[in-house]
């Protein structure tokens, strides 16, 4: 508390509130959990950009599908490329593709949310029908759709994941922006000559946050499932570029003769999805003051310290 | 994308039910001391929510449980299903009346006269239906209803005798009137392989026996076509009375018991069958496998006694177990092909890109990849064609001399050469990638974009908008469609064109030969395209299997000396 009770409005409150938030995290199991892999992957992204076990590009077609040695820790694939450097360089592809398709998410999903909670009638109402026609295309069918012009990137599955989860973020969201938007204060900060765009942002989001920090862990697991299904199907990451889908795709199809080689990549993208979901649930508990009471705790002293210091002493 | 899936699902399942089940009270006290300003709270309701809260999430432990339990699971399926399907032991026995094999390419129909794709010549021919002559195992000609014949000293006029007292398999006689008509219907409705015939003039019978073809021109190919579909003989009489589609007549040692589409076909012995070698199995089912799991566990459990192909990069499976299998790759005419578009406007139009690529490539390491069984190729003549000669000495692998013709022309590290490959995805990942970082140490750029087989069609076949293509040209004696220059090689050579042209017309089999052996030297030294291996089709037999044919069986299965004793 010796923190909080030093800290002043603005930056050096918000670290502070993180640094609570993130010592609430740590101290859960499952959140401690998510936070490790978190700095894990993000770790082996970075290295990967500049390095990996063995050259991306190398294959030795003497020596496909070779057991694990010291030079190939997980073995080398069908075109004798090591499956490890493969397996981290892809890691590093899919933190992108998460990280990308989430702020695409959160990005739409405000949008949208924005258009639904309007005061015009036939914003809101429009946007609703239209949100509701439009959740009913599957992730997948977008995916084929753009991979018609597009062909296999990168691109098309943020696209296709970022406009899926972002309006089903939207309709999810609606029922907190709602009550948000049609509550006293944000009357009152109207009638005080607030613009919407203020309102939106400091009445109707932070309101919105716990459901939407949960929903946008989810879409990251989602993402990380749907880039290994459309790689898969050849409609996902493009050949040469390392993926977790692609990893699993060239080794799922001889499964029965090398059974061991799917095994990394996909525990891997098991252990990856588990945390990012974990990593949502605990993130909600602990920016969410009504859960946790050290925020809280960090807003009395906040309060205080502000307001009236001299009782402080 | 159930075997995608599979990869997925432990997590769910298990993942996340160990974590609640396993609730240590130490781990969560602690949890609840450590936690930071949980006594801080003013509302009694909130720190017991809070707590309660706490309580609730597993330990770290727990989820390190979990994740054991998940790899638990799947090596312990994995070995389950490994043992369920080695572990089949039937007791040793006598020849098989009813045996199945499984084969890959399914067809459609039965209609051979007018659906395209090899899948249908590799059932029907030689085992429902019979050639006017016969096709060995060695790619040459034999006799098959005409038991000899003579060919004029100007090559214009083949004189046939046909076999006594031969009858198709609904009892009706066959005779030269048949030849005659199926000949001619060919020709005159266009029916599949009947281009072959395109320097046929007339068919006719000077008696019941004696059939005489006479040819606008020389056609030094006409008899080994008339061993494929060009040279099938159908019963005048019946024809309108079965469906072609579903049901087939013809003369051979076996008919079509049951036909169902992209699954299977049963062949019965036909016991009337006019020819000394009937069939030595009774019943035989040809079951299809696109996928190739689905076919490894078939001849694992012995659902099927044979798998023609198996691919490469299964195969090893059964190699590894000469008691009870064997493995055998059989020769073939097919010849893996990286096309490079020779036309105007494309980096490989320059003959030095071409050779550069040629250079640059290592096939040798290509062909150990994919199981070692593969044949080296440097020519458009594979070994079983006629006119084939070891090219080999033309373009060895030597990526200096790649770099130095880049280099000339007008290549370098500042600007790279960028080519796309593109190829149908059924080949697989493995040779684009394969490709792609070989001619990256000759410094090509290579993207490599797998797509649908319809689209290469429509994309690289008919509208020729490609740099680089890749893919599997089966067909046997197919050296003219270099002499075209519409295909999609783009490939425009005047002197190969009349080189070819020559070939067919020329009067011995020696001249023609020679001919073709020197257009395949000059399209081969042009760097025209490159050609990566002879693909070999290998065969993985269930020991018991006799008479099998491993050689071209894709487009050539006579399964009449075909037994299988259970082991």
């Amino acid at each position: 508390m010796q923190l909080s009770r030093s800290s002043q409005p603005g930056s050096g409150r918000s670290r502070a509130v993180w640094r609570v938030v993130l010592a609430t995290m740590w101290a859960h199991g499952t959140g401690r959990f998510a936070l490790v892999v978190m700095a894990l992957w993000t770790a082996i992204a970075l290295v990967s950009l500049f390095w990996t076990p063995v050259p991306l590009g190398l294959t030795d077609g003497f020596n496909v599908w070779a057991a694990p040695s010291l030079t190939h820790i997980m073995g080398t694939d069908g075109t004798g490329a090591d499956m490890f450097s493969w397996l981290i360089a892809g890691m590093g592809t899919d933190l992108f593709i998460v990280i990308v398709t989430v702020a695409l998410t959160a990005a739409l999903g405000l949008l949208v949310e924005s258009l639904m909670v309007s005061r015009s009638v036939a914003l809101s109402q429009g946007s609703i029908v239209t949100v509701d026609a439009l959740i009913s295309i599957p992730t997948m069918l977008i995916a084929l759709m753009l991979a018609a012009p597009l062909g296999a990137t990168v691109i098309g599955v943020i696209l296709a994941c970022g406009i899926g989860y972002g309006l089903n973020l939207a309709r999810v969201a609606r029922p907190a922006a709602l009550l948000a938007a049609r509550s006293a204060y944000v009357e009152s900060a109207r009638a005080n000559g607030a613009s919407a765009v203020r309102v939106f942002f400091t009445h109707i989001v932070p309101n919105c946050m716990p459901v939407m920090i949960v929903q946008l862990s989810l879409s990251a697991g989602t993402a990380l499932l749907a880039e290994a299904g459309l790689t898969y199907l050849g409609i996902g990451v493009p050949s040469g570029t390392p993926s977790l889908g692609r990893s699993i795709a060239t080794s799922v199809s001889l499964i029965t003769v090398h059974p061991t080689t799917v095994i990394w990549p996909g525990l891997t993208a098991t252990i990856l999805v588990v945390a990012l979901n974990l990593l949502g649930d605990n993130l909600r508990d602990a920016i969410d003051p009504l859960r946790n009471p050290a925020l809280r705790q960090l807003g009395h002293a906040v309060q205080s310290s502000d307001a009236a210091p001299e009782r402080e002493a | 994308m159930t075997d995608s899936n599979g990869a997925h699902e432990p997590h769910g399942a298990t993942g996340h039910e160990a974590p609640t089940s396993t609730n240590n009270p130490n781990a969560t006290t602690n949890g609840t001391s450590n936690m930071p300003g949980a006594t801080g709270s003013l509302d009694p309701t909130l720190q017991a929510a809070s707590t309660a809260a706490t309580r609730n999430k597993p330990p770290v432990w727990a989820i390190i449980l979990a994740v054991l339990a998940v790899l638990a699971v799947i090596i312990g399926s994995i070995a389950a299903i490994r043992t369920l399907t080695s572990s089949n032991d039937t007791p040793a026995g006598h020849k098989e009346s009813n045996v199945t094999i499984g084969v890959k390419l399914a067809p459609t129909n039965l209609d051979i006269r007018n659906t395209a794709g090899s899948a249908l010549d590799q059932v029907l021919i030689d085992n429902v239906y019979e050639g006017l002559l016969d096709r060995g195992a060695d790619n040459g000609v034999q006799p098959g209803i005409a038991q000899s014949w003579d060919v004029s000293d100007d090559g214009k006029t083949y004189t046939f005798e046909l076999a006594d007292g031969m009858t198709f398999s609904n009892g009706d006689t066959l005779d030269s009137q048949d030849v005659v008509w199926s000949l001619n219907e060919a020709i005159k409705q266009g029916y599949h392989g009947s281009e072959f015939l395109s320097a046929v003039d007339t068919v006719t019978a000077s008696d019941s026996s004696t059939v005489i073809i006479t040819l606008k021109e020389p056609d030094a190919d006409l008899l080994w076509n008339l061993t494929g579909r060009a040279g099938l003989i159908y019963d005048e009489e019946a024809e309108g009375s079965y469906d072609p589609k579903t049901q087939a007549l013809g003369s051979g040692p076996f008919t079509v018991e049951q036909f169902t589409a992209d699954d299977s076909i049963t062949l019965k012995r036909n016991d009337e069958y006019w020819g000394k070698n009937k069939a030595k199995t009774e019943q035989i089912t040809i079951k299809y496998f696109t996928d190739n799991n689905a076919a490894v566990n078939a001849l694992k459990s012995g659902d099927v006694a044979l798998l023609a192909p198996i691919m490469p990069n299964v195969m090893q499976t059964f190699a590894d177990d000469p008691e009870h299998y064997d493995v055998q790759p059989g020769d073939d005419t097919d010849k893996y092909t990286l096309a490079m578009n020779n036309g105007d406007g494309h980096a490989t139009n320059d003959k030095r890109v071409r050779q550069a690529i040629r250079y640059a490539i290592d096939h040798d390491e290509l062909i150990a990849a994919r199981g070692g069984v593969d044949l080296p190729l440097y020519g458009p003549i594979p070994e079983l064609d006629p006119g084939y000669e070891d090219l080999s000495a033309l373009y060895p692998h030597d990526v200096a001399k790649a770099k130095q013709l880049l280099a000339e022309a007008g290549y370098n590290e500042q600007h790279p050469l960028k080519l796309t490959l593109t190829y149908p995805n059924i080949y697989g990942s493995e040779i684009g990638d394969m490709l792609r970082s070989q001619l990256a140490q000759a410094g090509i750029d290579l993207d490599v974009q797998e797509v649908e087989f319809s689209t290469w069609l429509e994309q690289v076949y008919t509208n020729k908008q490609y740099d680089l293509s890749l893919v599997d040209h089966n067909e046997s004696h197919d050296i003219g469609s270099w002499a075209n220059p519409d295909y999609y090689f783009n490939y425009n050579n005047k002197q190969v064109q009349q080189l070819i042209n020559d070939a067919r017309t020329a009067p011995t089999e020696q001249e023609s030969e020679a001919k073709l052996k020197q257009a395949a030297r000059i399209i081969s030294e042009d760097a025209a395209a490159d050609w990566l291996f002879n693909y070999r089709v290998t065969t993985a037999m269930a020991k018991g299997v006799e008479g099998f044919p491993v050689n071209m069986n894709q487009s050539f299965m006579p399964l009449v000396d075909f037994t299988y004793t259970k082991q």
